[in-house]
């Protein structure tokens, strides 16, 4: 199953009299992985909100694929776009977490969803019984992902994806969106894990007061220090890694670093 | 639109007793009175009470839209199937008396529902706490009735959350009656169960802050009372007794 | 040094549980201890904050058996969430952060003192007069903190504090721990993000199943962090470096 591409054309937004969003122009092939990162109240989860026509832009098309999203309702836009909001407690509902993640298949008409298989690959196949709130906070943000991971959609908007996960849940989104990516799902996220950018995204788009202030790959823009600083982050661990060793290649990913580290001579004993 | 409305009115800046006292006193006066005009010029009152708080528009609007179903119910009744002589308006004969018990009956929820809607939009939570606080109230009661004032604003925001997460799982609003009955599954559940949820964290978090400590709590920041507004609560109580008492000699003779 | 909190043979199970949440546990917190508390969700390290601070089972209730003392006066608890920790009856950050104190019945003096106090601690004082609705979730959670802190507590402990923050914010509320700790304040932070944990705790304990299956310095115990795991993975030998500085040194020029 492949991705669509996604379109943003001179959109703007405002809620009132303040304006979210300046004119913003964004184009994301099918397929692509795309970081979206920004200070708070940069417009961020708004234009995301846009993306799946919970909300509508006051000027500029938005289209996902062959849809112009103007035409469309956010319950449609679900059949090709699938939202992992912030905050998993807002959609949990059904009496069992297998229950919960069927709902949406069920929704769209998909008999066929792989239910079971996405409980398995997020680590949810112990709890896939239990009611969704008897289950850890962190671990109801991973059934509200699988809810819409089930949903197969082509295209992923996920909203800080791994805020409140601990390391092994954190790594197995990670697996899952790079097992999407193979398959040629277009996926945004807004998130401010650069560990998490490091390991999942190609491109980073950086949004600043309702504009795209930077639009670069992600090797080259964790590798910017400069660009970083300006947003108040700090480059991942891997990409101090890569800085202080000036290793090859400029990896960004643990493995990437494992490679170039390949022949390192080590000290014994810390000093 | 019910809820507090921020403002700099001299309700808003009364001690929250003495508008809450207002407030009844439409309350307990509607009951009082039975006449028609009195009932109405009750109505008048607390649009006036309203006015004062410069909430009249937002508060006249909702309590329109509240009392409605009241008005129309009355109205069938008391004017339609109430008792003879009858006038004819158009094409329909109304109850004479029908329409006046209406008119008595409808007035008191409207000037109730305005006088519980200023009240509500003039009277801060954050006041009435601390001035509860201020007076020695226990703080279990006093949290209880600032929640239930605080409660509906808490919900719409999450409700909105809600739908608009249930929404881009493929659920479709509308259509037919049916299906906006199986929709209210999974929009009114996770409200209720987050709910839920999150009162256990909230539980926690205002024990540890003390809240259900024995000691009695300081009041930090009590609203200023004065002896003027204490004689006119006073003065208001002893106008409710006043009218209940003119019910029963008028009832009586 | 004595013990603030001695646990001995601990076991608590919640109401209803099929299995125990906490298993055998026995540790000590003394006065400006910073105590790391890792383990995978569901492990037990939230409810061994709550048993450490007596607030399980007396709040949330559930059976415990094995031996408890606390010698603390006062325990405080902030948990990931911030806006359910919020009072909801505060009008400004100040008066949130006071509401501890006010609910010990503290001389109102006191209680502004010690919110002053707080309020530089956390680095706040700027957001005195703000609506706590209105914070952002970092501005949110260092006001929660330092309403936490107002009381003086004796014990802290802080469960996944910066979950929901942006890694400033992050940093920043990591950042105020060992100064708070410095003054007396005996410190339990659990949370999964071993970096920031490694940067403040000395000692740490790891939890799985309910039972303690590691203890000692925090560098040893908290497991391994990504930088650990690259280390690892590149052949390092053990012991593996924890952060990137860490792992720079034992590269061999």
């Amino acid at each position: 199953m492949s991705g669509c591409d996604v379109r943003v054309a001179g959109v703007r937004f405002a809620y009132g009299a303040r304006e979210a969003l300046r004119g913003v122009d964004l184009a994301i092939a099918a397929g692509e992985q795309v970081a979206l990162i920004g200070p708070n109240g940069a417009g961020k989860t708004t234009l995301t909100r846009l993306l799946v026509a919970l909300r509508r832009p006051t000027g500029g098309t938005v289209t996902v694929g062959d849809w112009d999203v103007a035409g469309r309702r956010p319950d449609e836009m679900a059949g090709r776009v699938g939202y992992a909001f912030q905050h998993a407690d807002q959609q949990l509902f059904a009496r069992s977490v297998a229950e919960d993640v069927a709902f949406g298949p069920r929704r769209l008409g998909r008999a066929a969803a792989p239910v079971t298989e996405v409980i398995g690959e997020l680590g949810l196949a112990d709890v896939a019984g239990l009611h969704p709130y008897d289950v850890p906070a962190p671990a109801r943000k991973l059934v509200a992902l699988a809810g819409v991971l089930a949903m197969e959609p082509r295209v992923l908007v996920l909203d800080e994806p791994t805020a409140g996960l601990d390391h092994a849940q954190r790594d197995r989104v990670i697996a899952a969106l790079r097992r999407r990516a193979a398959e040629g799902v277009t996926v945004l996220a807004v998130s401010h894990d650069l560990g998490f950018v490091a390991e999942a995204a190609d491109r980073v788009v950086v949004m600043r007061e309702g504009r795209i202030a930077e639009d670069r790959t992600a090797r080259e823009l964790l590798y910017d220090r400069e660009a970083l600083a300006t947003l108040g982050l700090r480059p991942p661990a891997t990409v101090e890694i890569g800085l202080a060793l000036q290793l090859a290649g400029a990896p960004i990913r643990s493995g990437e670093v494992v490679e170039a580290l390949r022949g390192t001579k080590w000290k014994e004993t810390p000093q | 639109m019910i809820g507090y409305l921020p403002g700099r009115s001299p309700l808003h800046r009364a001690h929250p007793y003495t508008t809450l006292a207002l407030a009844g006193a439409l309350l307990l006066g509607a009951f009082a009175l039975t006449q028609p005009r009195e009932v109405w010029l009750l109505v008048a009152a607390a649009a006036v009470f309203s006015a004062v708080g410069g909430v009249l528009r937002a508060s006249a609007r909702t309590a329109l839209l509240l009392s409605l179903p009241i008005w129309v119910l009355l109205f069938v009744l008391h004017g339609l199937l109430g008792a003879d002589p009858r006038t004819t308006v158009g094409p329909v004969a109304l109850s004479v008396p029908g329409m006046a018990r209406a008119l008595v009956l409808g007035g008191r929820v409207t000037a109730i529902v305005l006088g519980f809607l200023t009240a509500l939009a003039t009277v801060s939570p954050h006041r009435l706490v601390e001035a509860m606080t201020a007076g020695g109230v226990p703080f279990g009661r006093t949290f209880l009735l600032a929640s239930t004032l605080t409660v509906l604003p808490r919900m719409r925001e999450r409700a909105t959350q809600i739908l608009e997460a249930q929404q881009c799982r493929g659920l479709r609003l509308g259509g037919s009656p049916l299906a906006r009955l199986r929709a209210l599954g999974p929009l009114a559940l996770p409200l209720v169960l987050g709910a839920l949820a999150e009162v256990d964290e909230q539980v926690l978090a205002l024990d540890a802050r003390g809240a259900g400590s024995a000691a009695r709590r300081t009041a930090l920041d009590p609203p200023a009372d004065s002896a003027a507004q204490r004689a006119l609560r006073a003065a208001l109580l002893v106008l409710v007794i006043a009218a209940y008492a003119w019910k029963f000699w008028s009832m009586r003779g | 040094m004595t013990a603030l909190v001695a646990l001995e043979g601990v076991t608590f199970t919640y109401s209803g549980a099929a299995r125990p949440a906490l298993v055998d546990v026995s540790l000590e917190v003394a006065a400006g201890d910073v105590l790391a508390v890792a383990g995978e969700t569901g492990a037990g390290a939230s409810t061994l904050l709550l048993v450490a601070t007596g607030f399980a089972p007396r709040v949330v209730g559930g059976t415990l058996t094995g031996t408890r003392r606390i010698a603390a006066r006062r325990c405080g608890v902030v948990f990931a969430r911030p806006w359910t920790q919020l009072t909801g009856l505060c009008a400004t950050v100040r008066d949130e952060i006071g509401f501890g104190p006010a609910s010990q019945g503290w001389p109102r003096e006191r209680v502004r003192s010690a919110a002053e106090h707080a309020m530089a601690r956390l680095r706040v004082a700027h957001l005195a007069d703000r609506e706590p609705a209105q914070l952002s979730g970092g501005e949110l959670q260092r006001v929660v903190v330092a309403a936490a802190l107002a009381m003086e507590p004796d014990v802290l402990a802080l469960d996944d504090p910066a979950a929901e923050l942006d890694p400033e914010a992050a940093d920043a509320l990591y950042d105020v721990l060992p100064a708070v700790a410095a003054a007396g304040t005996a410190i339990l932070v659990a949370t999964p993000d071993r970096e920031r944990a490694a940067r403040v705790a000395r000692r740490a304990v790891a939890l799985a199943a309910g039972r303690i299956v590691a203890r000692g310095a925090a560098a040893d115990v908290l497991g391994e962090t990504a930088v650990a795991g690259i280390a690892r993975a590149a052949g390092c030998p053990p012991p593996f470096p924890l952060d990137v500085p860490a792992l720079l040194r034992r590269v061999a020029r």
